[in-house]
């Protein structure tokens, strides 16, 4: 096709069309139709697969952040096609109640200079409303579109667990946030899968009498499920997390790979001694077979010395709630089963999307995570 | 002496909120249908959430002759029936369940409360709730004082964890009955251990009331005698008075209904900005509220009371004619009542306040209506047809704000008024929680500010007890004076059309 093939203007006509036929006409259900949008997310797709999943997941988005989705599919390829098409979704209502919904543009690419694709993308997003950019699949900073267009975003989501080279991506992601510095904020969906963990892991600590122990922790053992690719990013992510909510810092060199774990050291704040005084924090991350389930498995905090404490939260054998058990000084120990989310990629999209600003504990594990992942990745 | 409190480092930047210490929640009243209806549904789902600590427990506290296994599976098939999340999660509940016992005894058997405390003890070392309680009354009110003594005298009332105690409504009768309800609660326990609650307060919308004003630059400028016409608040309920005849009859619509819940509506939609958002800076603007509220006098109130009619296309009995009423009941199921406010943002702004039992529609709102404009410009269209602005907030059932104004009538001269609407249910597409599960957590975590303080209850019925007597004293009134099914008494819509306006059609 030429480049003067699509005529934005086109697409807003279609769009304002369908909207004026909405009001005209209500559909059969007698219910009326309202259009909100709150934002403008433009989905780079660098397959037909993923542009099918961006398009599965738009109905359960615009329930909660009713928005315009420009989905670009840019696909490689020696010659040069686009095509686009518009349309509204409308999120099921009970009948008599409102309806809303949210508008779709699709831009089907391939072979398409990022250059090109941008001059498309930027005159369809609507004023005045934040844009998101999510960019699914591997080596998201590698592709010119999201090069062309991060700096117009002001997030820009990414996903850890379908990283290619999962320890080079996650240091490319560390630098790339530390570079962007919140314009735009990053988000990473593999960070996401972690929200239930890391509730279920602070709150041991809201009793006030285990939260001595925090500080004391000496040992870490993070098992994570393993298919064919193993991704540890999840389990870097946490480790990472903690120390940054704990002052632990990295101890040099002392980062290795032995067989299929991975070993970490990292100093912290003794407790009880001298102000210069540390002590060791032993991380061991190692890959469990664990079929159907993604991410972490199980994760076991202990206090060594003086007075013993150990903290687990683990999957249970259904994968489909989560164990926590506190156990102090051999004492009875104190358990329970609680939900544990496994949520589906629109739940993840949600959650990230009711963030306005950068979020500085993400930044702060990452940073940390992704100085890991680099001495990981060093031949 | 105070224990410094510790911040739990891995809390900052979590997306859900704190979780409560664990503690024990001994619900008084435990057989009663608050306990299956509200409280352990709310629970269940505060624990589904994630928002408990493990080691919760709940001990019920009732007379009859129940074992631990009957009282669970009980409340089992409560929080299958009454759930917003639906049937239990099996694997959720069983560990859920394991925390709940049943202690039976009777309120004012003082053995009772020594094998409670002893019962109580043993959960602490055997689920590390550290001593951490709330003692839920939910009883008929005149077990109140026998409960709260028999706490005191067995040393329940201080532990070496905290302890709460959370009354239900009604929180007396009139304003002698609180003040010495009032003082035998805290002759036991201090005024920072007291959760009196109102649900009402737990409602989203209801707290979204402060968000709207406080967290807006736009609205505040106007929220004052300068642009405000008058404020009318309205809860209208569809129901009768159902299986509650008896206690209803001795209670009636002014106590039910306006001293505490339009009361609280009317502190939050007039009270001044507070300097935080702390319980008792919250608490003081609205005492301030109540307290500049000039004394009401009866020509100011109308009350009704139904006869037969309809709801929902059936015919209904009278109130006259309900189980447990007396069939000359002189027992307001109506009540309308204009107030003034006598401070600088508020003089001269009447609030009409209408509350009744049995009336067309089941719906809550606050409704804010302006100054219509200055002058009419608009040739052909008289002043006074048009409608001037009001900002409604609707608290239930489709909770949201809307803002009506006006608007030209596409291709014909003429002015229309339009509305432009928000609502939870569109914008945000997540179900509220219940106000229980809210108020729950807010006691666990210590925090007061969605529950009455002690100067806000005697305040209100301050306010409120002169009428009752007015009425007590006054001659017998023609009853029933309205249809169920309609909006209340013609004598009500007289009663605003003397000023001049009418009542919101709803």
């Amino acid at each position: 096709m030429s480049e003067a093939a699509i005529d934005i203007n086109a697409i807003e006509r279609e769009l304002r069309q369908m909207w004026q036929e909405q009001a005209t006409h209500p559909d059969a259900g007698g219910q009326a139709v309202i259009r909100a949008l709150t934002l403008n997310l433009i989905v780079r797709a660098p397959d037909d697969g993923w542009a099918e999943q961006a398009l599965a997941v738009a109905p359960a988005l615009t329930a909660q952040h009713p928005n315009r989705t420009v989905i670009v599919i840019d696909r490689p390829g020696p010659a040069t096609e686009l095509q686009a098409n518009a349309q509204a979704l409308c999120t099921l209502a009970n009948a008599g109640r409102t309806q809303v919904c949210g508008e779709q543009v699709t831009i089907s690419a391939r072979g398409a200079p990022a250059g090109q694709l941008a001059s498309l993308v930027l005159p369809l997003l609507v004023p005045d409303l934040p844009v998101v950019l999510w960019a699914p699949g591997p080596q998201p900073f590698a592709q010119p579109l999201v090069q062309r267009l991060y700096r117009l975003c002001d997030r820009l989501i990414v996903d850890s667990t379908t990283f290619a080279d999962p320890l080079r991506e996650l240091a490319e992601l560390a630098a790339f946030e530390q570079t962007a510095n919140g314009a735009p904020a990053v988000s990473d969906l593999g960070w996401t899968r972690l929200t239930s963990w890391r509730e279920l892991t602070a709150q041991f600590f809201d009793t006030r009498p285990f939260l001595p122990h925090l500080h004391r922790i000496d040992e870490i053992v993070i098992e994570y499920a393993a298919g064919n690719r193993p991704n540890p990013v999840a389990a870097l992510l946490f480790v990472g997390w903690l120390a940054s909510c704990l002052k632990w810092t990295p101890l040099e060199d002392a980062v290795g790979i032995e067989g299929e774990t991975i070993q970490i050291y990292l100093r912290r704040p003794a407790v009880g001694v001298g102000p210069a005084a540390i002590r060791l924090v032993s991380v061991a991350i190692r890959p469990v077979d664990r079929a159907g389930v993604e991410g972490l498995a199980r994760l076991a905090l202990r206090a060594v010395d003086n007075q013993q404490a150990e903290f687990v939260v683990e999957l249970t054998s259904d994968a489909g709630h989560a164990c926590t058990r506190a156990t102090i000084a051999g004492a009875h120990p104190i358990e329970r089963t609680a939900t544990i989310d496994r949520p589906a990629l629109a739940d993840l999209l949600n959650s990230e999307l009711r963030l306005l600003s950068r979020d500085r504990t993400f930044a702060a594990a990452l940073h940390l995570a992704g100085g890991l992942a680099r001495r990981l990745a060093l031949p | 002496m105070a224990t410094p409190v510790l911040d739990n480092p891995l809390r900052a930047g979590l997306r859900i909120g704190r979780t409560p210490e664990p503690c024990t929640m001994v619900i008084f009243g435990a057989s009663g249908d608050l306990t299956s209806r509200k409280l352990v549904p709310a629970l269940y789902n505060l624990a589904r959430e994630r928002r408990l600590p493990g080691g919760f427990s709940v001990v019920g506290f009732a007379r009859r002759d129940w074992s631990d296994d009957y009282f669970r599976d009980l409340l089992r098939e409560a929080v299958n029936a009454n759930s917003r999340s639906g049937p239990v999660d099996p694997e959720l509940w069983a560990s859920f369940a394991q925390g709940i016992q049943y202690h039976r005894g009777s309120f004012d058997e003082a053995d009772a409360y020594t094998s409670l405390a002893e019962r109580l003890a043993a959960i602490d070392a055997e689920r590390g709730t550290g001593g951490n309680r709330v003692f839920y009354l939910a009883t008929p009110p005149d077990a109140y004082p026998t409960i709260v003594a028999q706490l005191g005298a067995h040393g329940l009332a201080h532990s070496n964890g905290w302890t709460r105690i959370i009354i239900e409504k009604p929180f007396g009768h009139d304003l002698a009955s609180a003040q010495a309800l009032n003082a035998e609660v805290l002759s036991v326990f201090r005024e920072d251990q007291v959760y009196r609650i109102d649900h009402y307060l737990g409602k989203e919308t209801v707290q979204n009331i402060l968000i709207f004003r406080f967290a807006n630059g736009i609205f505040e400028p106007i929220w004052n005698r300068s642009h405000i016409d008058h404020v009318q608040i309205t809860v209208a309920e569809t129901i009768g008075v159902e299986d509650r005849g008896g206690y209803y009859d001795t209670s009636g619509a002014l106590r039910d209904m306006i001293q505490n819940h339009l009361m609280q509506l009317l502190c939050l939609v007039a009270m001044e900005p507070p300097s935080l958002y702390d319980a008792d800076a919250v608490r003081d603007e609205k005492v301030k509220v109540l307290r500049a509220v000039r004394p009401l006098s009866v020509n100011d109130t109308v009350r009704g009371q139904y006869g037969p009619g309809s709801a929902n296309g059936l015919p209904v009995r009278g109130y006259r004619e309900e189980k447990g009423v007396s069939p000359a009941s002189q027992t307001e199921t109506y009540v309308a009542l204009k107030l003034f406010i006598d401070n600088w943002r508020w003089a001269g702004v009447p609030f009409y306040l209408r509350s009744g039992k049995r009336l067309p529609r089941r719906v809550s709102e606050i409704a804010i209506q302006f100054k219509a404009a200055p002058t009419m410009i608009f040739a052909d269209t008289p002043l006074n047809d048009l409608d001037p602005n009001v900002l409604a907030i609707k608290i239930q059932p489709d909770e949201g704000i809307s803002l009506k104004f006006s608007s030209k009538t596409p291709g014909q001269p003429q002015i229309r008024p339009v509305t432009m609407d928000f609502r939870y249910g569109a914008s945000f597409g997540v179900t509220s929680p219940e106000a229980y599960e809210r108020l729950l957590l807010d006691c666990m975590l210590g925090d007061g500010t969605l529950f009455t303080r002690r100067d806000e209850v005697e305040t209100s019925w301050a306010l409120l007890t002169p009428i009752l007597q007015a009425w007590a004293e006054g001659p017998p009134q023609p009853f029933p004076n309205y249809e169920a099914g309609s909006w209340g008494p013609a004598a009500a819509d007289e009663f605003i059309a003397r000023d001049g306006r009418s009542w919101r059609r709803l």
